[in-house]
């Protein structure tokens, strides 16, 4: 059986899949890249603009009115991710 | 004079020389699970960082007496300072080398010790008031050792040996969870540390085993320092 996500693991798993669509995502494809629920990720959405290692933004898209909300990854969120692989290294390495 | 290793005479110095290496990479990995403790806030990483603190806190006191002990002008100047506690004929003088050694004998079995109990995967069902009593009774043991290591050393290498035996099987099961070359590195480094002290249980037999047991305790030190390079620099 799979053991539950750590906060840290979750907010890895956000970046990460926005990282993998190449720096911007639909939060609709975010929710299910990230296997979180509506709410939840809403929560965790908050918590990453606040800390700024995701920025939030319109792109107009053509043949609709209203603009498409995309999430980007910030470079201090690039920079979290790298940071957060070098310690899954560090605990795999030492059995952590 | 009171001497604890049965030493080579042509070695004092250069082990000093390795034990201040050792005591470096130590700290480096004290500092970077530090860090990953801030981070993830689990007391696993604390204790890892408490661990390899001890670790450098144990060479520190090593490389001070050892320091002490092989070199006349720095031996005078504690004698000087020393004096008006130990009295005028340095009478108690053994108490400090023996003070010494005990402090460095029993972080570093409490180092291995914490390591072991890290490493051991089965933590997660340890209810708080058993993982307490197990850590005092450990903490006991680790005394109760370090104070007999001091009259028969054999008894510290051993215990040491032991504890490094125990790490090295769960580093292998890691090695064989994860499959990762760092965790290979990390298990071939604690083998080394290992070999190290098994050669330091029988410096009574051949003195320059001691050598010999530092330099596998060196070669192990090296290796957790590249295997930190290694993952630090990705």
């Amino acid at each position: 059986m799979a053991t539950r996500r750590s906060r840290l693991e979750l907010v890895f798993d956000i970046l990460l899949a926005i990282q993998n669509k190449g720096g911007k995502i639909k939060p609709t494809h975010l929710m299910y890249k990230s296997n979180l629920s509506h709410k939840l990720l809403n929560g965790y959405l908050e918590e990453l603009l606040q800390k700024e290692l995701i920025l939030l933004e319109e792109e107009a898209v053509k043949k609709k009115k209203r603009p498409m909300k995309v999430v980007r990854i910030t470079d201090k969120g690039l920079s979290f991710l790298a940071e957060f692989r070098r310690m899954r290294e560090f605990t795999d390495a030492f059995g952590l | 004079m009171f001497r604890l290793f049965f030493t080579p005479g042509w070695f004092n110095g250069y082990d000093l020389l390795f034990d201040s290496i050792g005591l470096v990479v130590a700290l480096l990995i004290a500092a970077y699970s530090w860090r990953v403790y801030q981070l993830h806030q689990e007391n696993r990483f604390k204790y890892f960082s408490l661990a390899f603190l001890l670790v450098s806190i144990s060479f520190g006191f090593k490389i001070f007496t050892s320091g002490v002990l092989y070199y006349f002008p720095v031996r005078e100047t504690v004698a000087q300072v020393l004096r008006p506690a130990a009295g005028a004929g340095l009478k108690y003088s053994a108490l400090f080398y023996r003070a010494g050694f005990f402090l460095q004998m029993a972080s570093m079995l409490g180092a291995w010790l914490l390591i072991f109990l890290i490493s051991q995967k089965s933590r997660a069902r340890l209810t708080k008031f058993y993982e307490v009593s197990q850590i005092g009774l450990f903490v006991y043991l680790v005394l109760l050792i370090s104070v007999v290591s001091n009259f028969e050393y054999v008894v510290f290498y051993l215990t040491s040996s032991v504890l490094l035996a125990l790490i090295v099987l769960n580093y292998y099961k890691n090695y064989l969870t994860t499959g990762k070359v760092n965790a290979l590195m990390v298990l071939t480094a604690f083998l080394f540390i290992l070999a190290g002290n098994l050669f330091l249980v029988f410096v009574f037999m051949e003195s320059s085993f001691y050598a010999v047991g530092e330099l596998f305790m060196l070669v192990g030190f090296l290796l957790l320092l590249y295997t930190y390079r290694k993952v630090i620099r990705r």
